[in-house]
Formats: structure tokens, C-alpha cells, sequence
């Protein structure tokens, strides 16, 4: 059953009242019904005329037990600082989240959690740089924690069901209302498979610009460190990498090419020295102590033309066009080789027609 | 006095006997057109009556009441005048001969009395010539077109007088009839096209519409501005195996129909290339409309229908692509009547890769957001990219392949390999249905797409390694069957289908956001 103080938040967190405004109701009101808060005078005392408006225009006792109700049949549950499900990581920080809504295997975040988070518009580099990472990292056991948005959240969160690890998705919006809305899907995906949604807003809430860096927050919060595989200097990620820089956590970052506007962040944290540099997952995994992933050091044999392809990968990444023309390959027979060692999982193809090594 | 005469009309592209029934009577002077004309037909009166008087005949003023028969088909366009006028000249017996009701009269009169071309002359020929009709007058101007007709006796004429004189047997020099040429004699050289000769690098692209040709698959290609996609697709109609002289008098009918046949040819021998503008209407692409035109998918009929930046198309004009696609022909159903057109083609699809179109371009950056991209490829529904078969990237090509003096291979060359995959296919297909891999039923495709258990094993793999969605399966299959094909290879092996899955681009899980 729901406790009226947690009847009190879920209203607060309805309304929009401020974490810092909640936390003096908490301790200054000795009575916690809502008809109470709607009347007593410390609730006129602090907050502000509009966000009493607000309460009160929107209040609907009956919408109110309606949509708590629904919440439950929707199997999402409220965890709020007073129950003791309550992450242990968040209780202490100083700008808490009051109430959360999660759906999925909350003990999640008792465990090692690690973030992996980046820009929404990734490079070729930066897909496979957060691939690569999160499915180390997933496979030694961490479970990622990231945002559910486009771009480095999506790819951290895909690679690490793939890999068969535990993910936890802190999304900015209520969570029957996921932004952005093609992650539907994976969000799915991510609680039939084990992981957790989690958000501090209520299901219905829709993202607002200033929920995002709020989210970070929480990102930062519940994880004990952050891996940040490419971002530009405009970034949310900047607002995560504060948060863990306020919360002391460990700061990883993968470097990038100099040149490129999207490693901007990332080559600035570890020049000024606020990120540690890491080129590759084991650093990480060896960081906290895990066991590593097994490598799986098959033998692969290469005909010769496979060798001939993969010798002139091994510099840089080629467009098709060279690989004919260095290799002399005829294209029927390039094209299936390239297809086979891509199977094989040597190669990678890449957008416009280019190909690197995995 | 009471006159019959023979001509033809048109419905959709099948032509249809049409009697011109002459009735002089004595009454207040006028001439009464009856049975459905359309206005053309009405105004008809008029040019007939000038066109009577001005080649010197006689006009007698009395009224005619004309009647089209059959009277409940809807009559269209003014290929009626010169049956009408040769029916008043009967009527009022200034045709000697009784012959001239063997004749069928086809031809539009000018004020002068001269006669001039009609529009959808092949198909009505080809339809009398099956109802078993042996004479046909028709304009001098259509002559070229009427020169692949053969077993019917056909006389072009330029004027109304020459039409009576002929009819009474007083030409001073007697007029010849239109003389058969063999379809092999027109049949010209590509040479004039666009040759992937000059088209530099894109080696895999150029590969994919070889397969393309070899199968009759669609294509899509995806890449960025510049690139060089609509080249290679004004390329790829010159790699198609020549028209047959069955599938040449198909498509010149459709032209004929459409009034976009070149007189001076008469007979189409090139695979016809269309390119409509995302800008057209539904209807310009279906076909229909008042005059129930044949639209440019139809006008592409045994050749390649080019749609540039395919997601610019509105939805409604890419959906109406489904039934053509699947069933080689459109059904137009109107308020008047309901037509089918053949529109068997090849579709060539190009677009790109993102709204600003350097996704993933290594010398651009892209600037769109990824909702813009995931907005940008759904506008392109899944039930259309089921139906084809090859995506392929093209990307911009280098300032150093642009300049190099390697000798690119000739669609000539191409071409060849093409005409040999194609006769496998025709042998294998031999009393079926289906022409080409890329029609292959089911059935079909169990029986001659049988995969070996390497194949089967590398197919999984390929399933599960790089997240192909399942759609792909069959299209795959299909692409690697042609790809045997132009190896020459009875049984499809690992390489063709590990081939095939490479022009599956947009399955490919890094294109998802």
C-alpha cells in the first residue's frame, strides 16, 4: 500500500515543485494529506504564488488515485527516499531525486554500475569506439547505466543487451512517455531482458529541455564512473561529467581525433586532466578490479585476397572504390569478401561505402 | 441516302471497332453527331464541312444526322473526322465505287482538307488486324508507325481529295501501299547513349545494376549529392537486353496511345527511360485523367522508371508504384471507364542517404539530427522497399579517380554478360509465368534457389552477425540466384550469397539511429 508521504511526493513531482522547495515541506509539514498541503500556510510560505496555482488548478483527487492506479497496472513502481529499496548511491547526494518511477530489476544499482555516455550524433568512430567499450565493459560484468537517448546512449544500450549485460536506462521524460519515441522499442527491450527504466518523472511527464541535464544528475549518481566515448564541447555530456565531478566519481575518457569538432570534450577532459585517457576497455575492467572478458583468441585463417583486404585495413579505414583498385580484386569477388570477413567479424562496414577493421 | 463506314477508337490501349452511320434527309441544314463524342467529336462537324469544301467536293446542304455506333462507348479525340466525311461524300453519292465500305478511315481533317496524324494509330491497327479487318486508310504523317504491321493492306494518305479519287479509282498516279519493313532493319546501335565507359570508379555500384540488368531487380541507390547517381542510372537502361520485336510493338503502342511517338521512327527500338519529376502528379504516374492517358510508369514499360530523390516523392505517388510492381500492369479505374495498362519496368530508385545528404560522408559532415534522419528514410514505406531487391551506396568519388586514364569497362561489355544470364533465365523459365529472377514466385524459389549447407550456414551467420531484418531473406536469395546466373553456375554458392547480402545496405543495423 502507498503511504501518504509518498502520495505527497508523487503530487509534488506532478506538479513540478523543486527538489530543494520539496525537501523543506518534508521537514517543516507534520501532516502530509494532500487536502492538508493544499491549506496549510508553510506551503504558502514556500512556495512561490504560481506554483501554488499550479497545484491547485491541477489538483483532482479522483485523476489523481486514477492515475496511481494505473502506474500499478502498468507495473511501475514509486521508490521515494523513505522506502529502503531506495538506491543506496543516490541517498546522499545533495540535489537527491525525492521520488523515482522505475519498471524493471531495481537491485541493479546495488551492483557495479558504469556509465557510458557521449554526443546524440556520434561519428562512425564514436559508434564503434561506445560498442566496443560497452560490450567489454557488459561482458566483465558492469552493468551500463545510460540515458536512453539517440546517438552514444542507443548504441551503449544496444551493445550491451547484445553482449548479454544488464543496462539501466535513466530517461528524461515519465516513462510511458519515452523520449525520443523510436527508442520505444529498445526500452522494451531493456526491462524484458532484465535491465531497468527509471525516471524522477511521473509516467505521463513529457521531456522538457531542462529534465535532460537534471536526468544527468541522477546518471552521474548512480554509477561509479563515467565513460565518456565522444563528445563536442556543446554537449550534455558536459553537465554529467560536472555532476561526477561534484560526486567524485571516476571520469573516463576515449580520445579522438584532434581535428574533429565531436572529440572536442572528450581531448579537452583528458588534457586538463579531469578524465582519466582510455583506449581500451581491460583499462577500465582492471580499474574496479574485475575479471576480464575472455578473449576469444580463435585462429582465423585468411585466403589470400581476405589478407590482401584486411593488410591495407590495418592503417586506416578505405572506401570500397581503393580496396578494388588497390587489391585488384575483381568487384564480384571483393564484394564477397568483403561480406565474409564482415560475418567473420573482422571488418565493419561503415556508411558510404567504407570499411575498417572491427 | 444512308452511308456505312468503318473506324476505330481507342480504350485504354486496345482499339475498338467503331461504325460511322451516314443519314442524308431533307430538313433545316445541319449535321447531328451521334454516340457519345466527347468535344472533339462534336466540333468535328465543322472541319468536315470545310474540309469537304475546300478540296473542291461537293457539300450538299442538307441534314445529316451521323451516328457513332456503338452508340454506349464513350468517343474521344478527332480520329473520326475522315471517316465522317467519307461517310457524307457516300451519302451523297459522290463515291462511285461500292468498295469503300471494305475500308477502315482513320484521320484527323484539317480546314484544307488535308489529313493529319492521329494519336494511337499502332494499337488500333493491331487490334483490327485481330478482328480480321484487311484495309485500312490512315494519315501519310502515321505512315512509319503502320510500317510493322504486316499481313493487312494499308494505304497513307495526305488528303480528303486523294481519299475519293483512290476510292473511285481516278488517281493519276496510283497510290502505293504502305510497305513493310522488318523490325532487325530499324534496330540501331546504342552508340549514342550514355556509356558506363564514361562513368569513373563506383565499381560496386556499376556492379549492382549489372546483377540489376541480368535479374530484373529493382535498384535503390543511396548516396550524396553529387555523386553520380542519376549517371549511372541514365547508364544502366544501355546494359538492358535489346527489345524484342513483341515487346518493341508493346511499348510503341503504349506511346502511340500516349502521343509521344516519334513519327519519324514509327517503331520504338530503345528500352524506354523515364524520369518523372517528384513534383508530378498521382495521376501523370498512374495514368488516367479525362483523355485516359497511359502515365509514366506505364510509358516505362519494358525498360527502367528512374525516380531521383525517391523520398521526395509524396507517399500516395510511391504507394501507386505497389500494384505495377507486383503485377507488371496498373488497372486506372475512372468515372467513364476502367482501363489496365501494361507497366512492367525496372525501377531505379536514388536517394539520399539523409535530409542535408552527407550521412557517413567522409569530406562532409552531416548536420541532421537523427529524428530528421529516421523521418527522412520512413518516408519511404516498408511494403516498397520489400519490392526492392538491390540497395546500393554510391558514394562521391576522388579527384584522383575522376582524373585517372584507367579504361572503364563499355555497357557493351556489360551488356554481354547481361544477354547470357538472361537466356539461362528464359531457358529456366521455359513455359512459366515468370521472366526474370526478380519475379520469381515462391514456388519457384524453392525449387530453383536450392542453397547448400555451406550457404545455409553462411546465411545464418549472416542473420545473426549483422542484424539483417528479415525481409532481406528472399531478396537475397533472388540476387544471389542472378549473381550464379552471370557466373554461369548451376547451383548458387557461399561467394554469391555472401555477394548478395553486400547490396543490402539499408537492412544493415549501423544505418539505424
Amino acid at each position: 500500500m502507498i503511504s501518504i508521504k509518498d502520495k505527497f511526493l508523487i503530487f509534488m513531482s506532478m506538479y513540478e515543485i523543486p527538489n530543494k522547495k520539496q525537501e523543506i515541506l518534508l521537514e517543516q509539514l507534520d501532516n502530509f494529506s494532500i487536502d492538508n498541503v493544499l491549506c496549510n500556510p508553510i506551503t504558502y510560505l514556500t512556495l512561490s504564488a504560481e506554483e501554488i496555482k499550479r497545484l491547485k488548478d491541477g489538483y483532482d483527487a479522483f485523476q489523481f488515485e486514477n492515475m496511481i492506479e494505473n502506474m500499478f497496472k502498468s507495473d511501475i513502481k514509486i521508490v521515494t527516499v523513505f522506502s529502503d529499496e531506495y538506491p543506496s548511491s543516490l541517498i546522499n547526494l545533495p540535489d537527491r531525486p525525492l521520488i523515482l518511477y522505475t519498471k524493471g530489476d531495481l537491485t541493479l544499482l546495488n551492483k557495479h554500475c558504469f556509465a557510458v555516455v557521449g554526443t546524440r550524433m556520434p561519428s562512425s568512430y564514436g559508434k564503434i569506439v561506445t560498442e566496443k567499450f560497452a560490450k567489454k565493459l557488459a561482458e566483465s560484468g558492469l552493468v551500463i547505466v545510460s540515458g536512453l537517448c539517440y546517438g552514444v546512449d542507443q548504441i551503449a544500450h544496444k551493445a550491451t543487451l547484445d553482449a548479454g549485460g544488464k543496462t539501466v536506462a535513466i530517461i528524461a521524460s515519465g516513462l510511458s512517455r519515452i523520449y525520443p519515441s523510436v527508442n520505444l522499442n529498445l526500452a522494451n527491450e531493456i526491462v524484458e531482458k532484465g535491465g531497468l527504466l527509471m525516471s524522477e518523472y511521473p509516467p505521463s511527464f513529457e521531456a522538457k529541455k531542462y529534465t535532460f541535464p537534471r536526468r544527468n544528475r541522477i546518471v552521474a549518481g548512480v554509477c561509479d564512473g563515467i565513460l565518456i566515448t565522444e563528445a563536442g564541447m556543446k554537449s550534455g555530456t558536459l553537465h554529467t561529467k560536472e555532476f561526477a565531478l561534484e560526486y567524485g566519481k571516476d571520469i573516463f575518457a576515449v580520445p579522438g581525433n584532434i581535428n574533429s569538432s565531436k572529440s572536442e570534450l572528450t581531448n579537452h577532459l583528458i588534457k586538463t586532466g579531469q578524465a582519466e585517457c582510455t583506449t581500451s576497455a581491460d583499462e577500465i575492467v582492471e580499474f574496479y578490479g574485475l575479471k576480464k572478458s575472455r578473449e576469444s583468441s580463435q585462429l582465423v585463417t585468411l585466403n589470400f585476397e581476405e589478407q590482401q583486404i584486411v593488410d591495407l585495413l590495418k592503417e586506416e579505414q578505405q572506401s570500397f572504390d581503393f580496396l578494388a583498385e588497390k587489391t585488384k580484386i575483381p568487384i564480384n569477388i571483393l564484394n564477397s569478401c568483403l561480406t565474409t570477413l564482415e560475418i567473420r567479424g573482422l571488418i565493419r562496414k561503415l556508411p558510404a561505402q567504407m570499411y575498417c577493421l572491427a | 441516302m444512308l452511308s456505312k463506314v468503318l473506324s476505330f477508337g481507342l480504350i485504354g490501349i486496345e482499339g475498338f471497332l467503331v461504325q460511322i452511320e451516314t443519314d442524308m434527309i431533307g430538313g433545316i441544314p445541319n449535321i447531328d453527331i451521334v454516340g457519345l463524342g466527347d468535344t472533339a467529336v462534336k466540333e468535328s462537324k465543322e472541319r468536315v464541312k470545310s474540309a469537304i469544301r475546300n478540296s473542291g467536293l461537293e457539300y450538299p446542304v442538307k441534314h445529316y444526322t451521323i451516328n457513332l455506333a456503338p452508340a454506349d462507348i464513350k468517343k474521344e479525340g478527332p480520329i473520326y473526322d475522315l471517316g465522317i466525311a467519307v461517310g457524307i461524300l457516300a451519302a451523297s453519292g459522290q463515291i462511285k465505287q461500292k468498295n469503300y465500305k471494305d475500308y477502315i478511315y482513320i484521320g484527323e481533317l484539317s480546314l484544307d482538307g488535308s489529313i493529319k496524324k492521329v494519336r494511337g494509330l499502332l494499337p488500333m491497327l493491331i487490334s483490327a488486324r485481330s478482328m480480321g479487318y484487311k484495309k485500312v486508310i490512315l494519315p501519310k504523317e502515321n505512315e512509319e508507325e503502320a510500317r510493322f504491321i504486316d499481313g493487312m493492306d494499308m494505304w497513307a494518305i495526305s488528303s480528303l481529295k486523294e481519299v475519293l479519287d483512290f476510292l473511285n479509282g481516278e488517281t493519276e498516279t496510283p497510290i502505293q501501299k504502305v510497305e513493310i519493313k522488318s523490325f532487325d532493319e530499324v534496330v540501331k546501335s546504342s552508340a549514342n547513349k550514355l556509356d558506363f565507359e564514361n562513368v569513373k570508379g563506383q565499381a560496386q555500384a556499376k556492379r549492382a545494376l549489372e546483377i540489376a540488368a541480368a535479374g530484373g531487380h529493382n535498384v535503390l541507390m543511396i548516396g550524396p549529392p553529387g555523386s553520380g547517381k542519376s549517371m549511372l542510372a541514365k547508364c544502366f537502361s544501355g546494359i538492358l537486353p535489346d527489345l524484342t520485336f513483341e515487346e518493341a510493338l508493346e511499348v510503341t503502342k503504349i506511346h502511340s496511345v500516349a502521343g509521344e511517338l516519334d513519327l519519324k521512327e514509327g517503331i520504338i527500338t530503345q528500352r524506354p527511360f523515364r524520369t518523372p519529376h517528384h513534383t508530378a502528379t498521382t495521376i501523370s504516374l498512374a495514368g488516367g485523367g479525362i483523355h485516359s492517358k497511359p502515365g509514366e510508369i506505364s510509358m516505362a514499360h519494358n525498360g527502367v522508371l528512374f525516380l531521383d530523390e525517391f523520398p521526395e516523392y509524396s507517399k500516395q505517388m510511391i504507394e501507386t508504384l505497389r500494384q505495377p510492381l507486383e503485377d507488371g500492369q496498373i488497372t486506372v479505374a475512372r468515372a467513364n471507364q476502367t482501363v489496365t495498362y501494361p507497366s512492367n519496368f525496372i525501377l531505379v530508385a536514388s536517394m539520399n542517404p539523409c535530409p542535408c545528404g552527407y550521412y557517413g560522408s567522409h569530406d562532409r559532415e552531416c548536420k541532421c539530427s537523427p529524428i530528421q534522419i529516421h523521418k527522412y528514410l520512413s518516408r519511404v514505406s516498408g511494403p516498397i522497399m520489400d519490392r526492392i531487391d538491390i540497395q546500393v551506396e554510391v558514394d562521391n568519388i576522388t579527384y584522383k579517380e575522376l582524373n585517372s586514364t584507367e579504361k572503364e569497362e563499355s555497357s557493351a561489355s556489360i551488356k554481354q554478360r547481361v544477354d547470357k544470364a538472361r537466356k539461362i533465365q528464359l531457358e529456366r523459365f521455359k513455359n512459366m509465368k515468370t521472366f526474370s529472377n526478380a519475379k520469381m514466385t515462391v514456388p519457384q524459389m524453392k525449387k530453383f534457389c536450392h542453397l547448400s549447407p555451406e550457404c545455409l550456414t553462411l546465411m545464418e551467420q549472416a542473420f545473426n552477425n549483422l542484424k539483417l531484418s528479415a525481409r532481406a531473406h528472399d531478396r537475397i536469395l533472388k540476387v544471389a540466384r542472378t549473381i550464379a546466373d552471370l557466373e554461369g553456375e548451376a547451383e548458387i554458392l557461399p561467394a554469391h550469397i555472401a555477394e548478395a547480402i553486400s547490396y543490402r545496405g539499408l537492412d544493415r543495423k549501423y544505418w539505424s539511429i
